[in-house]
């Protein structure tokens, strides 16, 4: 059994108690050298010259609790630098915890950026397979998904086109398409949900509805207070890596602007 | 285990980085399998003056060193680089890291049995008797591979906080050409340095890999074991120093 995931990642079929995510107790310290020393040479350099590893700690999370229902519409807000990120980041498994405990169950389709392992050299068709199987799917699973995909991205007539001649455009549709229909239980979506032109955001924005009321959790990090007011039913408002508030969208948008104002 | 968990991903990876490393140029196939018999005969018209007498098949004995040697040199090489050259992978994504260091040690040693499949039909047409020996061969290989693969767990965890590991890397690897008998015979050695030159669990595979291909004979257990439990540490040493380092990834990335 790969350790990492058992110490960090509890994944149950069958939640208990009806969370989908939930968060207790975490904290995230990341150390910012002073000087960075990223070769060996540096490091022999620094260490003849004496001194000491000068570090400075920066708290990105501190002490972070808090848990999501099962196909709830969660939404994370607050000012840049606020540790928003840093929490998507550490619920997607891409960041240790310094300490505390979460528990993610179900599937999750981490959308910290679209396209992401995609490779410019092989084909699209090549790309959703190398997506698929990075969300852990099997050939069968993806095989069965494949039209939907190149339906959704409306790219079927490109599928054996390198990326690399693809157009930004054509190239976030099939990013977007993949990832989407890869079925997730839980969507930890950042800033990335209008992609494409009008049309395309019309659709993206009609697959999330449907996503939403068929009862999959979905965690928002946005700037954009329209949009979360509009998905969210409850709101995580953080600032410097805590949390200052946790409750209905209205209440913690209300505080936010008053936060900004000020 | 993440091995089996995540099959799918490690073979469209390996099988990718081979679609890359051989589509970008017609030949490129082609070139790769007559790159080692390319240096073969360099080598062989530069040293074969020098060591005439002492070894039969100098050209075999020449060639088998080589491709040993690449699959190290290739493999170590070009997954050195596998966590950086995959940052999105690492930083966006929760993916088993070790699934990139192996498909790209894999794709390296899928080159290399292409080399050895070349090298097989050489031994064939020059008329070197193969023997039962050959059977010893897949063991000796798995043996090396799970060697290579230790080493670069160690190499790509530890290029990611030293950048300037690779280049250190290529120096050491010249250094390992010349200290493992590639292009030399191990009668070259003198006698009171042979005990500490046979540590070099390198050389033992290539020195199997000899008996068993060329002069069909077998090969005593005690070198098998000793690059059997070589290999076993190394891998702990790359998994040990891959595991702690690997914490931190996505913030040094």
């Amino acid at each position: 059994m790969h350790s990492r995931q058992e110490s960090r990642i509890e994944r149950s079929e069958v939640e208990p108690n009806g969370f989908a995510i939930t968060v207790d107790g975490v904290s995230k310290k990341f150390r910012m050298p002073k000087e960075k020393k990223l070769t060996i040479f540096d490091n022999l350099v620094g260490l003849l010259r004496g001194g000491s590893y000068a570090y400075e700690d920066f708290l990105a999370l501190q002490d972070v609790s808090f848990s999501v229902q099962r196909g709830e519409t969660f939404g994370v807000i607050g000012p840049n630098g606020c540790g928003k990120s840093t929490l998507l980041k550490v619920l997607a498994g891409v960041l240790y915890p310094d300490c505390g405990s979460f528990r993610v169950s179900g599937r999750i389709a981490p959308f910290l950026e679209l396209g992401v392992g995609f490779q410019e050299e092989l084909t699209a068709r090549d790309n959703v397979y190398l997506y698929g199987a990075i969300m852990g799917l099997t050939k069968k699973d993806i095989d069965r998904r494949y039209e939907a995909i190149m339906g959704f991205a409306e790219l079927k007539r490109f599928e054996n086109m390198k990326l690399i001649n693809f157009s930004s455009g054509m190239y976030v549709r099939l990013a977007f398409a993949t990832a989407i229909q890869t079925d997730p239980d839980v969507l930890l979506v950042d800033e990335v949900l209008s992609v494409g032109d009008e049309a395309f955001q019309q659709k993206c924005s009609q697959k999330i509805d449907q996503i939403r009321s068929s009862g999959k959790t979905i965690l928002l990090v946005s700037h954009d207070l329209e949009m979360v007011e509009e998905l969210c039913e409850r709101c995580l408002l953080m600032n410097g890596g805590k949390i200052v508030f946790l409750g209905d969208t209205k209440s913690a948008l209300d505080m936010y602007k008053r936060m900004r104002g000020k | 285990m993440w091995v089996i968990e995540y099959r799918e991903l490690i073979r469209i990876l390996t099988i990718s980085d081979l679609k890359i490393k051989y589509q970008s140029s017609v030949l490129g196939f082609a070139w790769s399998l007559l790159n080692p018999l390319l240096l073969m005969l360099v080598l062989y018209f530069v040293f074969s003056r020098a060591f005439t007498t002492t070894q039969d098949n100098f050209a075999l004995y020449l060639l088998i060193g080589i491709v040993t040697w690449r699959f190290l040199n290739n493999g170590t090489s070009s997954s050195i680089r596998s966590i950086v050259g995959r940052a999105s992978l690492v930083t966006k994504v929760f993916i088993p890291r070790q699934v990139l260091v192996l498909s790209t040690v894999l794709s390296s040693f899928i080159s290399s049995l292409l080399e050895f499949l070349v090298l097989f039909a050489l031994l064939i047409v020059f008329g070197v008797d193969l023997s039962f020996n050959l059977l010893l061969f897949p063991f000796v290989t798995a043996v090396y591979f799970v060697m290579v693969y230790g080493l670069s767990l160690a190499l790509a965890s530890l290029y990611v906080y030293y950048r300037d590991l690779d280049q250190m890397w290529e120096v050491l690897l010249q250094l390992g050409f010349f200290l493992s008998p590639v292009v030399y015979p191990i009668t070259a050695v003198p006698e009171e340095y042979l005990k500490l030159y046979m540590l070099n669990p390198v050389t033992v595979v290539m020195q199997t890999n000899r008996e068993i291909l060329l002069y069909a004979q077998t090969a005593p257990a005690s070198s098998l074991l000793f690059i059997a439990l070589t290999a076993v540490l190394i891998l702990a040493a790359g998994s040990a120093i891959f595991n702690r380092l690997e914490r931190r990834f996505a913030e040094e990335l």
